[in-house]
């Protein structure tokens, strides 16, 4: 079992009539609204809490890449990793993912994600994503075609790592006459594989064929999980083997404090911050992203999505975030991670307006008291 | 009225053609919204003319689309069909998402396509007067762009009610099938105004007065930089010109042919 840290590293700032003034949180929310100092003073406590969660023994951190949103700060999710490659010394870095077809050509990717494995000694995990609905307006990309761009990057991308360069890239969407990126990364044959899904079943039979790991993409219900992974193993069995717990990622918003009734009257507003302003505009499906069909199914299935959540309750009962202290929290993830069968458990710490200090005081909570006893438990169920 | 519905194979790509009307032939290329079942304005042309109402790759029963990288692979796809159909020198009557197709067969194929008539026009980027996000979720918001008068019932039934409507799966089929064609560079072919010169058919030109999505100085550059064009600008009238003024718009192409 390993616990990743999880950062979207996100605009804490957004004004009060946002509800009324603003239709989303994404590519046309003013710009304006980004104060630069603000800005700085934000992304060095998310670096430090990144930090801070490898000095607690967290197996790893995770970061991600979006474009002209308030939701995730990150445009460029490389940056962020090769600080960390510096400041962190044994956790693994998982940068889920670069937006690949937004890369060009492609090979930048394989170039940096390189870079980051031989400054951290190794430790990268690469993600490889298609990119959000809403990237595919903010760099004017035709979506419909995402997914033939994404897999032509995605396996050129495995060929720069391991096949000697040079040689020659003639595809449709790059024509590269000379393939041959410096550095090299120091896993081999190339760094492990991460592919983040929100339920295709195109996504996942890829995944599974290519012995990947698949991330669920968070903020549903938990059935919507259940599914997905269940699809997931099945698919595994159809390629003659049996999934591996830690093929399966599970991300979600945790937050620990002393008590439950602490915990929510602490966490409570940033929550409620993160899924009334921060998610707006996040589910977009530009034309020939994902097939018309898909778009029809998807939609059903964002009735079971966070931002349909109006209480607590609702957020308790299709457990869209654990909330309370070690012992709920562990008893709660102990359930859940057992039902659910995924051997990483992706932990977002930070959201919305939560404060450094609070941020850091539930990951240290979380580190001391729930993740040593919850990892002995799960390391015992799982392999059983 | 006679209606015909055909299948054909255009090069490999399955193609719905709908023919109604009788009279000399006349070629109408829709818009983005996908008018391939025919409309009342399509019944007023067929009072003269054998429209053939072909629905573009991706659209309706067309398939085809994977071979459609940008607009001239949709325009080569129409100088196929016209060789398939036998048609040269035909009018054509075309509608935004149409009527820029129409003007980059004119250009590859000048024998193909005689006098044109181009309502709300895509095809060109004018500075200053940019086109609005066509690519957008809200139907309510589509119908305030679209339409002079939202709350009509035309702009009411245009679109599908919401996410069980039958015709959503249409509707998302012809979103993708235009964003393939329509997405970058938007709407428009950068080299298409450099071309205008060379495209001498008659052309008539009509647009609303209070198009939201493609300004009428789209339409006012069409017909200053072709060579035989003139403007017909109606009033009250929004994107959807053949919806709104369906007899004016219909009464004034077919003046303009008769012309010709």
């Amino acid at each position: 079992m390993k616990f990743f840290a999880f950062h979207l590293m996100p605009w804490d700032r957004l004004p009060d009539d946002f509800a009324e003034k603003y239709d989303t949180a994404w590519t046309w929310l003013p710009n304006e609204i980004f104060d630069p100092v603000h800005g700085g003073e934000l992304y060095n406590n998310y670096l430090d809490q990144l930090v801070l969660a490898d000095q607690l023994g967290f197996d790893g951190v995770c970061v991600n890449e979006h474009h002209q949103n308030a939701y995730g700060t990150m445009p460029s999710p490389n940056l962020m990793a090769s600080i960390l490659a510096r400041q962190t010394k044994n956790c693994k870095i998982a940068v889920v993912g670069n937006a690949i077809p937004f890369y060009d050509p492609p090979t930048r990717c394989a170039e940096e994600f390189s870079m980051i494995d031989c400054i951290s000694g190794g430790r990268l995990i690469a993600g490889l994503v298609v990119g959000g609905g809403p990237e595919y307006y903010s760099f004017s990309k035709n979506p419909t075609f995402a997914r033939e761009m994404y897999r032509e990057a995605f396996d050129l991308i495995i060929r720069a790592w391991t096949e000697p360069g040079p040689f020659e890239h003639y595809g449709k969407h790059w024509k590269l006459k000379y393939v041959n990126p410096w550095p090299r990364p120091i896993q081999q044959p190339h760094p492990p594989i991460w592919i983040p899904g929100a339920g295709s079943r195109e996504t996942i039979q890829f995944v599974a064929q290519r012995r990947f790991a698949y991330m669920g993409i968070p903020y549903f219900h938990m059935d919507f999980f259940q599914r997905n992974f269940d699809m997931f193993r099945d698919e595994c069995e159809k390629c003659d083997y049996t999934a591996d717990p830690e093929q399966l990622g599970w991300l979600l918003p945790i937050y620990c404090a002393e008590t439950d009734e602490q915990a929510w009257a602490e966490y409570e507003a940033h929550l409620w911050y993160f899924v009334k302003k921060l998610l707006k505009g996040l589910v977009v499906f530009p034309p020939g992203y994902t097939s018309a069909r898909s778009i029809a199914g998807i939609q059903k299935g964002l009735q079971q999505f966070m931002s349909t959540c109006e209480t607590r309750n609702d957020i308790e009962a299709g457990g869209y975030a654990i909330v309370g202290s070690p012992d709920t929290v562990r008893q709660k993830l102990s359930e859940r991670i057992k039902k659910l069968g995924v051997g990483n458990l992706l932990g977002l710490f930070q959201l919305g307006t939560l404060p450094h200090d609070m941020t850091c005081k539930s990951m240290k909570l979380f580190a001391e008291k729930v993740m040593p006893g919850l990892r002995e438990e799960m390391n015992a169920a799982l392999t059983s | 009225m006679k209606i015909e519905n055909k299948t054909l194979n255009i090069a490999g790509k399955k193609t719905q053609l709908t023919i109604l009307g009788e009279g000399p032939p006349l070629l109408y290329l829709h818009s983005a919204g996908g008018e391939t079942e025919p409309i009342a304005f399509h019944h007023k042309l067929a009072e003269k003319y054998t429209v053939y109402l072909p629905a573009h790759p991706g659209f309706a029963l067309s398939e085809g689309l994977d071979h459609i990288d940008d607009i001239h692979d949709l325009a080569w796809h129409y100088v196929d069909l016209l060789g398939e159909l036998n048609l040269e020198n035909v009018p054509v009557v075309s509608y935004s998402l149409g009527a820029w197709t129409a003007a980059e067969v004119k250009l590859i194929r000048p024998n193909l396509i005689g006098p044109m008539v181009m309502i709300a026009a895509a095809g060109l980027h004018v500075d200053g007067s940019p086109m609005e996000e066509l690519f957008i979720d809200s139907f309510d918001k589509l119908r305030e762009l679209l339409f002079f008068d939202p709350s009509s019932k035309q702009a009411i039934d245009y679109f599908p009610a919401d996410t069980n409507d039958p015709r959503i799966l249409m509707w998302l089929r012809a979103r993708e099938a235009t964003a393939r064609v329509g997405w970058n560079p938007y709407l428009h072919d950068p080299k298409l105004a450099g071309h205008l010169h060379r495209l001498d058919s008659p052309v008539q030109v009509i647009w609303g007065r209070h198009d939201k999505l493609i300004p009428l100085a789209h339409g006012e550059y069409y017909t200053q930089h072709l060579p035989n064009a003139k403007l017909t600008v109606l009033e009250e009238c929004g994107h959807m010109v053949p919806y709104e003024k369906t007899d004016e718009a219909a009464a004034i192409a077919l003046d303009f042919l008769g012309s010709t």
